[in-house]
């Protein structure tokens, strides 16, 4: 390969962008992909879906019609996905909940969903993975494994390249430290500055942080280490927190913690925060959805006039329990959702707009295939930092890209 | 001979992997259909490692395997990846901020002597 | 990575010197810095009595029939393709500073290594640290695997 012809990756929220894809048809190589990219990539060749209808072979024109038909009978419909979808194709599914009234959710909402929001309103400060790179002298992950689920994060940002101000990186020049519930992959790259919590005791370590930043006794963890850590934080000159998952269980009633913590951090020195974003479109969703309706979660549309609904019972669960109909589009929803949830949606007519055989797609009332964004389709989106990446895809198609599929259902409307 | 653990899910690459090649191959539910223990723990329940348990509390059952995680010791804690099977123990009581509330799950861990539940069956309770 | 005792186990320990060496711990050692091979313990080879043994050592040094001569053995199959190596390794580095050195994909083919279909793989060995006469103890891309996929032997 010696033209550097560089395209993007979609297979996470970090949307590699120096990915170089052989031409070759016959060889498939493609340089510089971590695993979980290329597995991303290799999908492509994968079962991919036909358009369906009640598990028959249709057309791509009649799976559209019976898809509207579905979603414009629908009293109270859920549209499902979203975050592994361009912003283009996000903001034609936004017009299509608001044209039949559904309610809108993505599975952010039961992973960094809560963090995503304090970020996007400004309630934590926040900055840009390259800045993590050119000044982040401590890097915290906490209740996230960047190694597994956003491979390239460690090498490109967050603690071995060198940056502006970092120019002796990872040996001399930057800390990791890691909180987890288990020795993940990232924390073995840390050992020494590992900090071990059981399942819910999240809080009570974050209490013992504000003790030890105050210069109190911690009255959790080996007082020792926890003494250890406040005096990092304390040297450190620039921090991040990389939250993930992992600390939702402990957190989720007590977010109000979180943000004491980021405020108590700062008085001593500069904190930022950026959460571990699940698909690579997360944060786009999540944007679109404040700009649009002032709201981050819980959110649906009234039918017949679209207005803005916010209330508890719109939470995931609640719409789902509630859903009469589902389009659940870049997203395998019963393989991803608790169980009740994913019960309750797997007894409503489903509409799947995905470019894979999928769990939901083999129950599906209705199948329409896709083009892969990023690879097949292009588009802009959010990586999980704020900054807006241009997709360059590489493959040619016959499908449709999701925006284009979206569109032409509403259309038969 | 039971055990109660709190089960915390992660993310694994080599799942996620084979989840793209396939949702239902059999490299998928070998990934998947795991649960990773403290030592002491299946040494109480008498099972070895690659042994069979079923994972139970009031959301769902599954039968696993069971694997020593090779951790340091963390009785009455146990891990699983996040997939199909682990979502079988999960509640869906919504957070009080009402995002989906992940609680963490708590199970009992017993000996089992039944097949590793499979995909097909997990689709079909969905379906009841 | 197996060690000289676990190899000692396996062998003969009767210190014959058929292979030119006093002891077979020497050999042991031997073995693992490929300065020996097992074909030169006759009676190992030639001994019906030593098969299972055989069997067993040939399996356990399997990895370092593909180590390079800096030692350096890659397991495709544990790689997560992160980069780390690629962006810690000092050659890399100074080849490329303002890509591998930033976090990126290397451009020139000058790298010793790099991450192909998400497994990463070695090239221009004589070029790592670990090779030739004014050989050092790097050990910049183990240390900074999470999976033990990069090793040396």
């Amino acid at each position: 390969m010696t033209d550097y012809n560089y395209k993007s990756c979609t297979g996470c929220a970090l949307i590699c962008e120096d990915i170089l894809y052989s031409d070759k048809e016959a060889v498939t190589q493609a340089r510089n992909i971590c695993r979980k990219g290329q597995a991303h990539y290799q999908s492509l060749f994968a079962e991919r879906t036909k358009p369906m209808i009640e598990g028959r072979e249709a057309s791509l024109d009649q799976a559209i019609a019976r898809a509207a038909e579905i979603l414009k009978g629908a009293k109270s419909p859920l549209i499902y996905g979203w975050s592994n979808s361009s912003s283009e194709a996000q903001a034609v599914g936004m017009d299509l909940a608001e044209r039949i009234g559904a309610a809108v959710d993505d599975p952010s909402t039961y992973c960094e969903g809560l963090f995503m929001e304090m970020v996007l309103k400004g309630e934590v400060p926040s900055c840009t993975l390259d800045d993590v790179r050119n000044y982040a002298d401590t890097s915290i992950f906490w209740g996230s494994d960047p190694s597994s689920s956003q491979p390239r994060h460690l090498s490109r940002f967050s603690y071995f390249p060198r940056g502006e101000k970092r120019q002796k990186s990872y040996e001399e020049e930057r800390t990791c430290i890691v909180v987890d519930v288990r020795e993940s992959p990232t924390a073995r790259l840390c050992p020494n500055t590992t900090y071990r919590v059981g399942p819910g005791e999240d809080v009570q370590f974050l209490e013992a942080i504000l003790n030890v930043l105050e210069g109190k006794i911690p009255k959790f963890g080996d007082k020792k280490k926890m003494i250890e850590l406040g005096s990092v934080l304390k040297k450190t000159e620039y921090g991040v927190i990389f939250p993930g998952r992992g600390i939702f269980p402990s957190l989720q009633d007590k977010m109000e913690l979180f943000s004491d913590l980021m405020a108590r951090l700062n008085e001593v020195s500069t904190f930022k925060a950026i959460p571990v974003a699940g698909g690579f479109n997360t944060r786009g969703f999540n944007q679109l959805l404040l700009d649009r309706t002032g709201y981050v979660k819980s959110v649906s549309f009234q039918q017949d006039n679209g207005k803005i609904i916010h209330r508890p019972e719109d939470s995931l669960a609640g719409a789902a329990k509630r859903a009469d109909a589902l389009l659940a589009f870049g997203s395998d929803p019963l393989a991803e959702l608790p169980v009740g949830v994913a019960r309750a949606l797997a007894k409503v007519p489903m509409v799947v707009i995905d470019s894979c055989r999928s769990i939901t797609s083999d129950e599906a009332r209705v199948v329409i295939p896709s083009a892969i964004s990023g690879l097949e389709a292009g588009g802009t989106a959010i990586r999980t930092d704020g900054m807006k990446v241009s997709l360059e895809p590489f493959m040619k198609t016959d499908r449709l890209a999701e925006k284009q599929i979206l569109t032409r259902i509403m259309e038969a409307m | 001979m039971a055990v109660e653990v709190k089960v915390a899910t992660f993310r694994d690459i080599f799942q996620y992997e084979a989840g793209r090649k396939g949702m239902h191959s059999d490299e998928y539910l070998q990934l998947s259909a795991q649960i990773l223990m403290d030592k002491e723990d299946m040494a109480s329940l008498g099972v070895k490692d690659g042994g069979r348990v079923l994972a139970e509390n009031e959301v769902g059952r599954v039968v696993l395997v069971a694997r020593a995680s090779g951790d340091k010791a963390h009785p009455g804690v146990a891990f699983m990846i996040e997939s199909p099977w682990s979502h079988q123990l999960e509640d869906d009581e919504p957070c009080k901020h009402g995002a989906l509330g992940f609680r963490g799950i708590s199970a009992t861990v017993t000996p089992s002597q039944d097949n590793v539940t499979e995909l097909a069956e997990i689709v079909q309770r969905l379906k009841e | 990575m197996v060690s000289a005792m676990e190899i000692y186990m396996l062998l003969p320990k009767t210190n014959c010197k058929k292979c030119g060496l006093p002891t077979c711990m020497a050999f042991a050692v031997g073995l693992l810095g490929r300065e020996k091979k097992l074909d030169e313990c006759t009676p190992l080879i030639e001994e019906k009595k030593y098969e299972a043994k055989l069997a067993k050592l040939r399996e356990i040094m399997a990895p370092l029939e593909n180590a390079s001569e800096t030692g350096l053995v890659i397991h495709p199959e544990k790689c997560f393709g992160c980069g780390n190596c690629v962006v810690a390794c000092p050659v890399n580095v100074a080849a490329e500073p303002t890509r591998c050195g930033a976090g990126l994909g290397p451009e020139s083919e000058k790298v010793i290594l790099r991450v192909e279909d998400g497994e990463v793989k070695a090239f221009n060995l004589e070029e790592c640290r670990r090779f030739g006469p004014n050989k050092i103890l790097c050990n910049a891309c183990t240390a900074t695997c999470p999976s033990k996929a990069i090793e040396f032997v």
